[in-house]
């Protein structure tokens, strides 16, 4: 790199090249690890990447969509766009690519700050187990969307708290009464999850074998119990900052 | 009255004894069903079908086969067999219904492609069966029930976001009671591994064990600062149950980061005892309620990655004169020990790799000696290597000879550790580890014939290139298991001379297992080695051959009318 460092002047744009030097540490930490791709692109596990004569476009292609079937996953969620971008033309650079025509860009999206940032952490933090809120919600790209996505954000904790939830029925399902969220009823089945506790479970009951009523005694206040009132407030500033109405 | 009450209690403390002392040499072999991963949750590898035999082995032929027709990847399976039907599962989670004596197609289910891409390799291992249910997990971290007669789906339940724990499950399940438990992938990213129980009968959860004990649990000061949040740990394959200790046994992973200590480990940590805790380690796990009943540490700070999430063995066994209800595991790094599986004491360990550089030795009390540790800003070459001296494929047992049946591979890695910081979900090996032939060899495997109890090596047969299918001992004193070339084999148990072989078309790297139908015994392997992870790796060291794709179950037996 060092040589390539002196040489950006004349080859390529130093902007280009920071990406690439920036790539080469995401391939370090994402690619070139495990039982995957090797050291610079050689062979180990996963095939040999340098000198094949891929092309930027091919290359972004396989990295964001993965190759089915193979080892090979997907990275669009697993990387920033930034960390895709500068990968991409890493890996270009190995099969020869001059100028990887990639220019370093700001961030998508806003940073999170404060409040919000601390919620985004909460929302899903590990520790918490099935009591975290991606346990049922999926917002950004993380959680299990059991519940419709969030559409409008409770104006407080109290009123969270307090959340409506006119979507769970009771249903009669083998002789148990228990709090469910209906998904589909049709002749294969009726497909809907148990909320009876965390994590909810996906159930799918002979067509025609469970009843639905409207109403619940399940409250949305009673799986939130793993955050105190400040915390749900920083995750109330979160979902204000990713979901807009 | 009191006589008679005193009469019966005795009996019934007569009876509940000689039942907890039963389990010894029957309890972990099969018979006609072959009902779980490891044969019986005693994890033996072991049929006592006797049929095909010695003598009679040279005339096994093929009795039919099954195509799956999902080429994803290995095909890695241990089939499951109850009442004469077959249960597979193949790596993209399509599973098949057969008839085990004609190979006749009952129902079949395929798991829907996840919606979105989650990481983690394709893979499955085995499926298992209960409560008239079959159970599997998935590439996107859930766990799916079935009906068991007609393949519908009754429930699923996810474990965890996959896309943020970088996790996900490919190991069998173990169906305890009314209870359906797994382990997951992950502990090689920054995660905290578990095991997870859930409800046969609806999903829903019944307890979490975290391998990493959480702030003001025992054994959290083994972890350094907030290092146990993604200290990885995995058990990401299947453990074994006695069922009169009601104990559910399991082995977990290593640490994270795997060969870079220095954010996990606490300052002036002796290595001579327990470190990140309870990683690289054999666990006890009360079947009702999850609870840690007991541990033993193979490894104290595993820098190598050698992983003590394989197969625990439950066997009777009289070592230095008593008998002692026992348990055998062995660990990446080809340690081997052998405990007391009521209280966790060590009764022995040996070592079973020829090339072992990471240490000079092991002691009597299980202590490692010369650590060859990898150091950041350098490349230190040990043997054998992360792939395991022996892989996630099972070891076999036979109560007849005394013996583990053991596939070795004899192999070097250069390990070059970063400290790059902890990202959860994401990769967190800290470390190259390109894997290279061990050198001055001409083969670089060989099946191996071990006596738990001595420590001692009965025989060994070598072989040129790597060993990652599971081997398979049966009462007719037969060993077999399949290489990547498609060979599938018998040996003789007691001296290990080949005595048969069946091309089977293409490498083998599931688990083969016996069982009968109608009074005829079968024997039936999982054939299909695709590219990547362990499998792709280790192949790609004989650039020479031409491997073949495949994912065929190839079933034997002997010819009609000759038995």
């Amino acid at each position: 790199m060092r040589v390539l460092a002196i040489l950006c002047t004349v080859a390529l744009s130093c902007a280009a090249q920071n990406v690439a030097k920036h790539g080469e540490q995401v391939f370090a930490k994402s690619c070139a690890t495990g039982y995957c791709h090797g050291v610079k692109g050689g062979a180990s596990g996963a095939p040999r990447l340098a000198g094949r004569g891929f092309n930027q476009a091919y290359i972004n292609n396989v990295v964001t969509r993965g190759i089915p079937g193979t080892g090979m996953a997907s990275f669009s969620t697993t990387l920033s766009p930034a960390d895709l971008k500068a990968v991409v033309a890493y890996v270009a650079t190995l099969n020869g690519a001059a100028n990887t025509e990639v220019e370093e860009q700001a961030p998508s999206g806003s940073v999170l700050t404060g409040d919000a940032a601390r919620g985004a952490r909460l929302f899903k933090e590990a520790v918490r187990g099935f009591g975290r809120c991606s346990t049922c919600h999926e917002v950004d790209g993380f959680g299990i969307s059991v519940a419709q996505p969030i559409a409008q954000v409770p104006a407080s904790v109290a009123a969270l708290k307090a959340l409506a939830t006119p979507d769970v029925k009771t249903g009669a399902v083998d002789g148990e009464s228990m709090p469910v969220l209906v998904l589909s009823e049709g002749k294969q089945g009726t497909l809907f999850y148990d909320l009876t506790s965390t994590p909810p479970v996906e159930r799918n009951g002979e067509p025609g074998s469970v009843k639905f009523a409207d109403g619940s005694t399940w409250r949305h206040s009673s799986v939130i119990g793993a955050y105190d009132d400040t915390e749900l407030a920083a995750i109330l500033a979160y979902l204000r900052a990713v979901i807009k109405p | 009255m009191i006589d008679r009450m005193r009469f019966w209690v005795i009996l019934f403390t007569i009876v509940m004894i000689t039942i907890s002392a039963a389990p010894a040499q029957d309890a972990g072999a099969t018979h006609a069903d072959w009902p779980h991963y490891g044969g019986t949750q005693f994890s033996w590898r072991y049929s006592a079908l006797d049929q095909i035999n010695t003598a009679n082995v040279k005339a096994l032929t093929p009795a039919w086969l099954f195509q799956t027709g999902d080429y994803a990847e290995n095909l890695q399976t241990t089939p499951i067999v109850e009442n004469g039907v077959m249960y597979l599962i193949t790596a993209r989670a399509r599973v098949f219904a057969l008839d085990a004596a004609t190979g006749r197609e009952i129902w079949n289910y395929r798991y829907p492609e996840p919606a979105r891409s989650v990481p983690g390799f394709v893979g499955n291992r085995g499926l298992a069966i209960g409560d008239g249910k079959v159970f599997f997990g998935t590439k996107d971290n859930y766990m799916v029930a079935l009906d068991q007669k007609t393949g519908r789906l009754l429930w699923r339940v996810n474990i965890d976001d996959a896309r943020q724990c970088g996790c996900n499950i490919t190991a069998a399940p173990l169906v305890v009671k009314d209870k359906v438990i797994v382990g997951g992938t992950g502990g090689d990213g920054a995660h905290r591994g578990y095991i997870t129980a859930f409800s046969t009968k609806n999903g829903r959860l019944a307890w979490r064990w975290y391998v990493i004990p959480g702030p003001g649990e025992k054994g959290h000061e083994t972890w350094k600062g907030d290092s146990w949040r993604f200290g990885g740990g995995a058990p990401w394959l299947t453990g074994s149950y006695d069922p009169a200790l009601n104990l559910v046994y399991w082995g977990t992973g290593n640490a994270a980061a795997d060969f870079y200590d220095a954010e996990r480990v606490p300052a002036g940590a002796d290595k001579s005892k327990d470190i990140n805790l309870y990683t690289a380690s054999v666990v006890a796990l009360d079947a009702d309620t999850g609870k840690l009943r007991w541990h033993y540490q193979e490894i104290h700070d595993d820098e190598w990655d050698w992983d003590s999430a394989y197969e625990v063995l439950l066997m009777d066994r009289e070592i230095r004169g008593r008998m002692r209800q026992a348990l055998v595991h062995m660990n990446k790094s080809g340690i081997t020990s052998v405990l007391d599986r009521v209280t966790g004491e060590l009764l022995g360990v040996f070592s079973v790799p020829e090339v072992q550089t990471w240490i000079s030795g092991i002691t009597e009390d299980g202590k490692l000696v010369g650590r060859n540790e990898p150091q950041l800003g350098k490349t230190t070459t040990v043997c054998p290597t992360a792939a395991g001296a022996k892989s996630w494929n099972s070891m076999a047992y036979s109560p007849r000879t005394g013996f583990l049946y053991v596939p070795v591979n004899e192999l070097c890695e250069d390990i070059t550790p970063n400290n790059a910081p902890a990202d959860e979900g994401q990769n967190y090996m800290n470390g190259a580890f390109p894997v290279k032939l061990a050198p001055g060899r001409t083969t670089y495997s060989h099946v191996d014939a071990w006596d738990p109890v001595t420590g001692k090596l009965a025989w060994k047969i070598p072989y040129k290139y790597v060993l990652l299918a599971s081997m398979l001992a049966t009462a007719g004193d037969l060993v077999f298991t399949g290489n990547p070339e498609g060979e599938f084999y018998a040996l003789d148990a007691k001296s290990g001379n080949k005595l048969w072989s069946y091309q089977t078309g293409a490498g083998n790297r599931g688990g083969s297992v016996s069982y009968s139908v109608n009074g005829r015994q079968y024997i039936a392997t999982s054939t299909g080695w695709h590219s990547s992870v362990v499998g792709g790796a280790l192949l790609a060291l004989f650039p020479d051959q031409d491997w073949r794709l495949g994912s065929t179950l190839v079933v034997f037996a002997l010819p009609e009318g000759s038995r």
